[in-house]
């Protein structure tokens, strides 16, 4: 009777009320992301603004120069920071580069074949009581206890010279192998088959002439460890 | 309806970040690009920071840049690889790619050299890979014709690496053969 009539009514006032809160909070929201729109834009066209003022500058002095009374101190430092940081990455680019730490220096070994750069690799070395390896990241086929035995302790640039090159073949011996695989896939028959050190490789292709296909079988051994070319190739049909 | 409006303001939100990201990025690429201070310039700033506020962050700079100086200066002394100057310039940047024009100029004991190449830098999950796409070498003094073709080869290949690395054995060699002659004055 009374009762239930007046629990329906206050169920629909209650409905009525969420629905209404529901309503403002999305206008709210509504127009929260409408003023962050306006900021972002804003934003947005300043910087166009500032890009457009740097090209009109650069166009009009060759090597504009910053007025250093223009930028802070903290600006200019940070510049140098970043030169600083641009001239290590050259250092990457040219094959040995390192940082000095507590102990001693970690080198950093860069490998690249032809203008492409690949792995690099680190060498951790200790300078007291006497130039030792503390830790390194070559793999386990570069001989290189045997290249530590005759130069580490002599010549440390020859030994980081010598283990430039057999990185450097490898890497290249290496980059060659996964390039005829994905370049030649269509004239390579079943799986190219190679070493650890990739200075043997053995793959069957076939090539083909006027609708007819020869059938190949190829073994290039690689004789020299610091180089990237084979010594020694054979080809069979 | 509300629905809709609220979707294309989130959507022009996430528009517009990326794109002030773009921007930012390559307004401080230029500007770290056509700027230069010189070493006084840059002792200035330092002292003058370092008045300023006495702080973490100035001492945090201040051992960034002595150590980052200190491993350079340490690097080139090892090599043998003395850069005198270095710059570049962002010739395309396009989502993960970066392309850049260097300008590099310096000698290797005897040997100076002049470098300019494209670099083309590609961005992936897990790691940066680098290209050379041009390369042009030119040596300082006197071409003998060994190191002509050597310069030559170096170029049409894009090798960078070999040509420092051969670079350095070389002119080893050569300051190793100057001492030796000077021994027999």
């Amino acid at each position: 009777g009374l009762f239930a009539h007046l629990e329906l009514l206050e169920a629909r006032a209650y409905k009525a009320a969420v629905k209404q809160e529901e309503m403002e909070q999305q206008k709210e929201k509504l127009a929260r992301l409408r003023a962050r729109v306006q900021e972002l834009r804003l934003q947005r066209d300043e910087l166009r603004a500032k890009l457009d003022l740097q090209r009109k500058r650069e166009l009009g002095k060759e090597g504009a120069v910053l007025d250093p009374a223009q930028s802070s101190a903290r600006a200019v430092v940070e510049w140098k920071i970043k030169k600083l940081k641009s001239m290590l990455q050259i250092f990457y680019l040219t094959g040995i580069s390192g940082k000095l730490t507590k102990r001693g220096v970690c080198f950093c070994i860069s490998t690249a074949y032809e203008g492409t750069y690949l792995d690099s690799y680190h060498l951790d070395l200790l300078t007291k009581p006497e130039v030792q390896i503390y830790r390194h990241s070559l793999p386990i086929f570069i001989p290189l206890q045997q290249i530590a035995k005759k130069f580490l302790q002599t010549d440390i640039r020859r030994f980081l010279a010598v283990l430039s090159d057999h990185l450097n073949a490898y890497m290249g011996r290496r980059y060659q192998a996964d390039q005829l695989q994905e370049r030649f896939s269509e004239q390579l028959e079943g799986t190219l088959q190679r070493n650890s050190l990739c200075n043997l490789l053995v793959f069957n292709y076939k090539v083909s002439s006027q609708s007819e296909t020869f059938p190949f079988h190829a073994r290039l051994l690689y004789g020299d460890p610091c180089c990237s070319l084979p010594t020694q190739v054979l080809v069979s049909c | 309806m509300d629905n809709n409006n609220c979707q294309m303001y989130e959507d022009e939100i996430q528009l517009l970040q990326e794109e002030i990201k773009l921007l930012t990025e390559k307004y401080e690429d230029n500007q770290q690009e056509s700027t230069f201070f010189s070493d006084e310039e840059i002792l200035m700033s330092m002292k003058s920071l370092q008045e300023e506020c006495q702080g973490e962050s100035t001492s945090d700079l201040k051992a960034q840049l002595e150590s980052l100086e200190t491993d350079l200066s340490f690097l080139m002394k090892f090599t043998g690889i003395q850069l005198r100057s270095h710059s570049k310039k962002t010739v395309e940047k396009a989502g993960n790619k970066t392309v850049q024009k260097h300008r590099l100029s310096g000698n290797c004991h005897s040997l100076s050299f002049q470098l300019e190449f494209q670099l083309l830098e590609m961005q992936s999950k897990e790691s940066m890979s680098a290209v050379v796409t041009d390369l042009s070498i030119v040596m300082g003094s006197g071409e003998d014709s060994d190191m002509s073709k050597f310069v030559s080869s170096t170029e049409e290949h894009r090798n960078l690496l070999t040509f420092f690395r051969n670079l350095s054995t070389y002119a080893e060699w050569c300051e190793h053969r100057r001492c030796t002659f000077l021994h027999f004055k």
